[in-house]
């Protein structure tokens, strides 16, 4: 177990464990996850089971609240849905969109960004336009264009099957070229740099210098915008909802929670907004407090000093 | 510089290109604009007349070419829904957007700047630890969450302020401006607040980590030997070296501030660009659509070579291709 | 370059302060009481014809005057007709008011009344309408005859679409060669920014999607109209919870509509106040018998029917503000039929199911719009969880209404959604489109997605329309919606109804009525 010996003495864990904030943060990450992940097993009720639904059970207040039931803890939104077991299943679809959607943006991002980098000249022109078009273009025509495609090739019918991998591709595709940009600027300052110069000198190969020496100059960029973007990818997934782009009804994510929500913040019934808006504000901050901690970390400039 | 500004704008013109085709080929997908120009009782032939009449049946490459025919001559078509041009639409909508990504960018670079250096500068102080706390609570609320709330609090609860649209506006020129009277200052400012709550505490961070890198190098330790004034190392030297990625990031996160228009201006009903643009949506209306987007692909273009030029004064190791 | 920068600086500011006192001062200017009105959109063009639409009429109302206008409960008032009288079986003569001024000066006479109605012939949205006229002859200046090709049942129904429009303004060409009188959907025309009518109401100025202000037309006709409002600020304000935080916060006198979830908030405000009203709209479901076999058995029809609760849906998905409805047409209408009783037993649907071979269920797909009626993403939602009860799984895709009728009238899913409002305020045009035949040579039956088909419906509606006496009219149309009860032909949800918000001070109740157009000229502020 060789790479464990390594793990256990590295740098990572070591100052993981003398911060008690990361500590907190990742506890929380991880019970926030199981329970989405565990949702069917622990969840009092199945929001996909649409026969278990009784629309007479609509609005229904917290438990500890006049109207409330014990059957229902966090009350239930314009549906009857158990607010709870709603929220549960909601989280696993945002975390899997928003990670899913942001680890390709992120690939194809560095990817293009570090070719358009180093390589410059007409292939970094050429990426660099494709990239203003894909900003301008905005995630939802590219919805509009990929969600045409889905339903030609798979019909109305089988919308619930494939809406996850649908938005995942969708949001996947639709944001790289903030990455790519944000790449593409550190390498073009590394490049002219002496160590950079040094690998090339001794006759490293392109691929190498690029993702063994400047890569890694380009984390701490990354991870500031990465934080962000799964907090956007998951309130993108919400906005697409209201083209019809987003999940079907019938299986609400955490952002198509809030946004229905919405229409009842003047009503009285603030649960069906507050408890999916906490939760998905914890997560982005716990997300966001362990990409902070973790930059910190992996920065070869502050550790060092 | 002259080739590199003539390249620049042949890639613009590729860039409007490529978006006008994939418009095209999407139009069908967005709905059928007729639909919303005729009642619903309408019958089927009537529709399919005026389908003819505005050439949404023609071939798809007769329609493009046809495009690119007018394209040339700047007429990009006609809105259907507003029935005039749909550059002159996106023209009088153009001010609504700008001022209002103004006074936020006001906001951020008034505030990231000095509280990023202050939390650089005194890491371990109670009140940068206050900073960066808030500041990351802040990038976790999305847009739409912190708009509603301030209209809740400010305009519903309290009644302060106004909950929607530009009030009172002052022409000059074509140009409608809230800036000018105390009416329209006041309906700017719940809508810049929640529009540059994403973006504040990211430059804040952004600032205060890269503060920090600059801090650890060695000119900046050489600064310190050689005894010059904290002040002068702070503000001069850290600072200016700061800005680079500053300035890229921000470059990179103009696209997602148009994104956030598009949100805020929702809520609050701000007569902008990314109003137009979800109405346009809706509404199906694909000659607007088309050159919304083409709009928003030059500003892309402009605002990249605009950032790549400063990049190059700031940063001399970094050569513009074309400038030598 | 400092000094410059000041100067420049001076100079705005001195532009801002005068055009700020000249803004105030000609607030000041106008005496009687200002409406700050807040829509979910505003008129699309200010050419009556242009469009067929809620919008387009509650803007008529405004600018414009109609032969006779609907009362509240239904009746015919007159507004430029001072009389009307059945001359043959095809011929109403109509005695106009004398002494009516257009906009522009010009006076009303028989001769606008014709050319308005062989303008509406020619618009492509009401041709439609108006098909069943010859035209118009006219008898002397304030007297004219409407034609119609055989007896009508609907003269008067049609009469409250005829707002006369200037015809002398709208001939002749305008500056850039075209056609004053153009009916232009989708460019420029004359008529889309200026208008002549004989309205309350001129429009002063109009900034499309932003705001439109409508201010009194000093030669208006009817001094007997209680009404004191001198000028209308419309902002259309789509979104409901901005809107409804738009009256909240005072910013806004009037909304309309109000969503059904902040009917509560608005109506317990202490600044505002709540008018609802039950509509004629209604939502059904269309079963598709081209795609399942299974929506050809009416045991399987009839079980959905029976397996919808519309009563728990409207209780509180709709919060009260809608009215149950097994039939089309709502009280009050031709067709109503007092012995339709809404059907909800989820026993008696499953016996149904098991006794159509179909004790299993099946997986069946539902498209609905999200945008277009009030709630209807909702109403389609748990339509589709009461299918689960009796083992019918419901694929459910939601979608804009731009995109939502060219899927709809390509039918790509089994059951889909859709509200109608009759543009003739009578029973047989629910019919007419909903479940008549579809037939492409007539038209009939265009909204029929569900295939259903019964020659006996199809006989009775079209021999309703040319029975002018309105109680055997009655017995017909009556007949039909048994028939449809009977057969389970498509799925009733509910009428939804109709709401206004405002200010406490603002006399709501007495301008608004069931097709939702106020009457605003009539609207005291008190």
């Amino acid at each position: 177990m060789d790479w464990w010996r390594r793990f256990r003495q590295s740098f990572l864990l070591y100052s993981f464990l003398r911060d008690s904030v990361a500590i907190a943060c990742s506890l929380i990450l991880i019970v926030l996850v199981l329970v989405s992940f565990l949702a069917p097993l622990i969840a009092p009720h199945n929001p996909y089971d649409s026969s278990s639904i009784d629309i007479l059970n609509a609005e229904m207040p917290p438990m500890w609240m006049d109207g409330g039931s014990p059957e229902f803890i966090l009350g239930t939104d314009s549906q009857g849905r158990d607010m709870l077991s709603t929220l549960l299943y909601g989280m696993r679809v945002s975390i899997i969109i928003g990670c899913l959607a942001v680890l390709m943006q992120a690939f194809i991002g560095v990817v293009i960004g570090l070719i358009s980098g180093y390589l410059g000249g007409r292939i970094d022109s050429f990426l660099m336009r494709m990239a203003d078009v894909q900003l301008s273009f905005s995630t939802m025509m590219v919805a509009i264009f990929l969600g045409a495609i889905f339903q030609e090739a798979f019909g109305v019918g089988l919308y619930e099957q494939f809406a996850v991998p649908m938005l995942v591709i969708i949001i996947g595709l639709a944001e790289w070229p903030q990455y790519a940009r944000t790449v593409r600027a550190s390498v073009l300052a590394e490049k002219k740099k002496e160590y950079v110069e040094a690998a090339r000198v001794i006759g490293l190969r392109a691929q190498r210098i690029m993702g063994r020496h400047i890569l890694p100059n380009t984390v701490s960029p990354v991870l500031v915008i990465s934080t962000v973007q799964v907090a956007n990818a998951i309130m993108s997934e919400a906005a697409l909802s209201f083209l019809g782009l987003g999940m079907p009804v019938t299986r609400p994510s955490l952002g198509s929670l809030i946004n229905s929500g919405f229409e009842y913040i003047f009503s009285g019934s603030w649960w069906i907004t507050l408890f999916p808006g906490i939760f998905l504000v914890l997560l982005i901050l716990v997300i966001n407090l362990l990409g902070d901690w973790l930059r910190d970390v992996l920065n070869p400039k502050l550790y060092k000093g | 510089m002259f080739a590199f500004t003539v390249r620049r704008i042949i890639q613009g013109v590729f860039v409007m290109l490529v978006i006008s085709f994939l418009c095209f080929t999407i139009q069908h997908q967005i709905g059928d604009p007729v639909r919303d120009i005729v009642g619903i009782s309408v019958s089927a032939d009537e529709r399919e007349a005026l389908r003819d009449k505005m050439g949404l049946n023609d071939p798809f490459f007769t329609q493009y070419v046809r495009f690119l025919g007018k394209a040339v001559q700047g007429d990009v078509g006609m809105s259907f829904f507003f029935k005039r041009p749909a550059l002159q639409v996106i023209l009088s909508k153009a001010p609504a957007t700008l001022e209002l990504v103004f006074v936020s960018s006001l906001i951020i670079i008034f505030l990231s700047v000095p509280l990023g250096i202050y939390c650089a500068i005194n890491p371990r102080s109670i009140l940068s630890r206050i900073i960066m706390g808030l500041s990351i609570v802040g990038v976790s609320i999305p847009v739409f969450l912190t708009a509603i709330m301030l209209i809740y609090i400010f305009s519903v609860e309290l009644r302060w302020l106004p909950s929607f649209g530009r009030g009172q506006l002052v022409y000059i020129g074509g140009w409608g401006s809230g800036l000018l009277s105390l009416n329209g200052l006041k309906h700017l400012i719940l809508p810049s607040i929640a529009l540059s709550s994403i973006m504040l505490p990211l430059f804040i961070r952004l600032i205060r980590s890269q503060m920090m890198e600059v801090l650890e190098t060695d000119y900046i330790k050489f600064a310190w030997a050689k005894g010059l004034h904290k002040k002068r190392i702070w503000y001069v030297h850290a600072f200016k070296n700061t800005l680079l990625p500053v300035i890229t990031v921000g470059g990179v996160q103009i696209g997602t501030m148009i994104a956030f228009t598009i949100l805020t201006e929702t809520v609050f009903q701000w007569q902008g660009l990314g109003f137009l643009f979800i109405e346009a949506v809706e509404r199906a209306d694909t000659t607007l659509l088309v050159a919304y987007l083409m709009v928003v692909g030059i500003i892309f273009v402009v605002v990249n070579t605009i950032v790549d030029i400063i990049y190059g004064l700031v940063n001399p190791m970094v050569r513009i291709q074309g400038s030598q | 370059m400092k000094k410059i920068l000041w100067c420049f600086v001076g100079a705005l500011i001195a532009i801002s302060l005068v055009v700020v006192t000249q803004g105030s001062a000609q607030a000041q200017a106008a005496s009687g009481k200002t409406l700050k009105l807040a829509m979910d959109a505003d008129p699309v063009s200010l050419d009556p014809h242009v469009q067929l639409s809620g919008g387009m009429l509650q803007y008529s109302h405004m600018a414009f005057d109609p032969l006779v206008r609907w009362t509240k409960d239904m009746q015919f008032e007159l507004r430029l007709a001072t009389r009307w009288e059945l001359i043959d079986a095809n011929t109403m003569r109509f005695y106009l008011r004398k002494g009516v001024k257009f906009h522009s000066g010009n006076p009303f006479t028989a001769k606008d009344v014709k050319w308005t109605v062989e303008r509406l012939k020619r618009s492509q949205d009401f041709k439609g309408l108006f098909e069943p006229f010859v035209g118009v002859n006219i008898v002397d200046d304030y007297t004219c005859d409407l034609v119609t090709k055989e007896p009508y049942s609907l003269v008067l129904s049609m009469a409250t679409y005829i707002f006369p429009m200037d015809s002398v303004f709208y001939t002749g060409t305008d500056e850039a060669g075209r056609p004053k009188d153009a009916i232009d959907k989708t460019g420029p025309s004359f008529a889309l920014n200026n208008e002549s009518g004989t309205g309350k109401y001129r429009v002063t100025k109009r900034e499309q999607g932003v705001e439109t202000i409508f201010e009194k037309f000093k030669d208006y006709w009817d001094t007997n109209s209680p009404g004191n409002v001198d000028k209308i600020i419309l902002t259309p304000i789509k979104n409901d919870a901005t809107r409804v935080a738009a009256l909240l916060s005072g910013d806004v006198d009037f909304i309309m509509p109000v969503p059904p979830q902040d009917y509560d908030r608005v109506a317990n405000s202490k600044n505002s106040q709540l008018v609802t009203m039950s509509g004629s709209r209604i939502i059904i479901l269309q079963l598709n018998q081209n795609r399942r076999p299974e929506f050809k058995d009416p045991r399987v029809r009839l079980a959905i029917d029976y397996a919808i609760n519309n009563e728990g849906i409207v209780k509180t998905i709709m919060k009260g503000t809608a009215t149950v409805a097994a039939q089309q047409a709502p009280e009050g209408f031709a067709g109503y039929n007092p012995n339709l009783k809404p059907r909800y037993d989820l026993d008696k649907a499953k016996a149904l199911m098991k006794e159509a071979g179909y004790e299993k269920g099946f997986t069946c797909s539902m498209i609905a719009p999200n945008n277009r009626y009030v709630n209807d993403e909702k109403i389609a939602e748990a339509a589709a969880a009461m299918l689960a009860r009796i083992n019918i799984k419901v694929n459910l895709k939601t979608m804009p209404k731009a995109q939502y009728w060219d899927q709809f009238d390509a039918q790509v899913a089994d059951i889909q959604l859709i509200g109608w409002h009759p543009d003739t305020e009578d029973s047989a045009n629910y019919s007419e489109f909903l479940v008549m035949c579809p037939n492409k040579e007539t038209g009939y039956g265009q909204y029929n997605s569900g295939n259903y088909c019964n020659s006996r419906v199809d006989q009775l509606v079209l021999a309703s329309q040319t029975e002018t006496d309105a109680a055997k009219r009655s017995v017909m149309l009556q007949e039909v919606e048994q028939i449809l009860y009977d057969e389970a032909a498509y799925i009733p949800l509910h009428w939804q109804n109709l709401s206004w918000a405002g200010k406490k001070n603002v006399g709501i109740e007495a301008i608004v009525n069931v097709m939702n157009f106020p009457y605003f000229g009539d609207l005291v502020i008190h």
